[in-house]
């Protein structure tokens, strides 16, 4: 799927200009940059949630699921809140499973830790099948065991459901294990599209280079 | 002193049926001036809290001015409203008790919206991106919505309340504390008190303090509770 080129301005400052974008299905694209280089406003324009300076949606006619940075835990218990998004018990208790909180069905959302929110949103928003899944740094709160195990799940549904996945990532090393494609963005421009191994290991830009070189990469 | 609230207390076990006029008259105003006031007061506060609107922030300027609105103002009013020189005198509702609860009801309702959208204006912003991000509809949204506030919606209920039982301005001007008819806990007190008559002041002032308490309590119980 293809995204239509669009600008955003915040108080008359362009914060974020982008061309038209390939998104293909079945892929995982991970966009990284530092931070406010427009990563996240990225993802809320893809998702409909935020509007570009052009008034209209930048993709249409697919159906899109994003999960925030910061997801928020309806107040029900944890099973309660990813079945919101699809009448699936069975479902929701493979998803709990291969997460790690299956434990933590019973227990309210609003009393689990900032690692365990995390996970059960992404449960949450897994229930349901996109043709556009966005995720917004959705291990951030996660240790390193759940986040081994959230990419795994989230590439495994990414190939099953032949959805395009776009995957907003402050981690380079993520992007490296889990992602097919990559977009660098830096002050609110992309500097860089392509192959994920071809990005991270030969850059063509030099601003790439500079900002892989800061992760030691 | 002691002797007075002895009495008193005396007095509250007897059952006494001027006493009891008087709770049941105080029941009646407040129950349904504080209902009255939640079923228009919620849906206004979480429009107010989760809309954005033309002439939202003049409306909220309004709502807090009335939030503190004294009493007296509001009983003066309507005095003026529906006395024999005022423009609703045909509907003969001065000194009845449907007076005393539509100014309670301006009174308190002002009080559930500011409540209610000062908790939905925090909530709101991020269950809402949550619930757009999963594709819900607007509908889907609000019962969310809804559900995020049970608690506030309750304490809104309890303080609301809290202030009809214990607001005396507005009452005394409009109920004019007519004995078996439009007396009150409060403008009973009052009354007896300005006569020298201690004891039923007492009582009321006991039953008053008592019912305080008990909103305190079950609010602190139900906070734990619907906060989960």
């Amino acid at each position: 799927m293809k995204t239509t080129a669009f600008t955003k301005t915040y108080n008359r400052r362009v914060v974020l200009y982008l061309p038209e974008l390939e998104l293909p299905k079945g892929k995982i694209t991970a966009v990284i940059g530092p931070n406010g280089s427009g990563k996240s406003t990225f993802a809320k324009i893809l998702a409909g949630i935020e509007r570009s300076d052009e008034k209209k949606p930048i993709l249409s006619g697919v159906k899109v699921g994003y999960l925030p940075q910061k997801s928020f835990p309806f107040r029900m218990s944890t099973e309660k809140n990813i079945l919101q998004n699809g009448n699936d018990p069975a479902r929701a208790r493979e998803l709990m499973h291969a997460l790690g909180i299956e434990a933590l069905a019973g227990q309210s959302a609003k009393k689990l830790s900032g690692g365990e929110t995390a996970r059960m949103a992404l449960c949450r928003i897994l229930m349901s099948r996109y043709d556009l899944l966005i995720l917004d740094e959705p291990t951030t709160a996660m240790d390193m065991e759940s986040t081994l195990a959230a990419e795994k799940l989230i590439r495994n549904i990414c190939r099953e459901q032949d959805c395009a996945l776009v995957l907003i990532t402050h981690s380079i090393s993520q992007a490296k294990r889990i992602s097919d494609r990559v977009l660098v963005l830096q002050r609110g421009e992309l500097i860089e599209q392509g192959d994920v191994q071809k990005v991270l290991l030969t850059p063509r830009s030099e601003e790439t280079r500079r900002f892989l070189d800061f992760y030691g990469l | 002193m002691g002797s007075s609230i002895q009495k008193a207390i005396e007095l509250i076990l007897s059952a006494d049926p001027e006493l009891l006029n008087i709770l049941a008259t105080t029941a009646r105003v407040c129950l349904t001036s504080s209902i009255l006031a939640l079923v228009i007061g919620v849906p206004l506060g979480i429009l107010f809290g989760a809309e954005r609107f033309p002439g939202r922030r003049v409306l909220l300027v309004l709502n807090r001015t009335l939030i503190g609105m004294p009493p007296v103002v509001c009983g003066l009013l309507f005095y003026m409203l529906f006395s024999g020189v005022g423009p609703f005198r045909h509907l003969h509702l001065l000194f009845t008790v449907k007076l005393m609860i539509l100014a309670q009801v301006v009174l308190i309702t002002p009080i559930i919206i500011g409540i209610m959208e000062t908790f939905v204006a925090d909530t709101a912003p991020a269950l809402r991106e949550t619930a757009r991000g999963l594709g819900f509809g607007r509908i889907k949204e609000y019962r969310l919505l809804i559900n995020e506030c049970l608690y506030s919606i309750f304490s809104a209920y309890l303080l609301s309340f809290a202030r009809a039982i214990a607001e005396v301005g507005a009452v005394a001007m409009v109920g004019g504390a007519i004995a078996w008819k439009t007396n009150v806990m409060t403008t009973a007190i009052m009354m007896y008190t300005n006569r020298g008559s201690f004891t039923l002041g007492i009582a009321l002032g006991l039953i008053l303090l008592t019912l305080s308490l008990l909103v305190n309590v079950v609010l602190s119980l139900m906070q734990g509770r619907l906060s989960r």
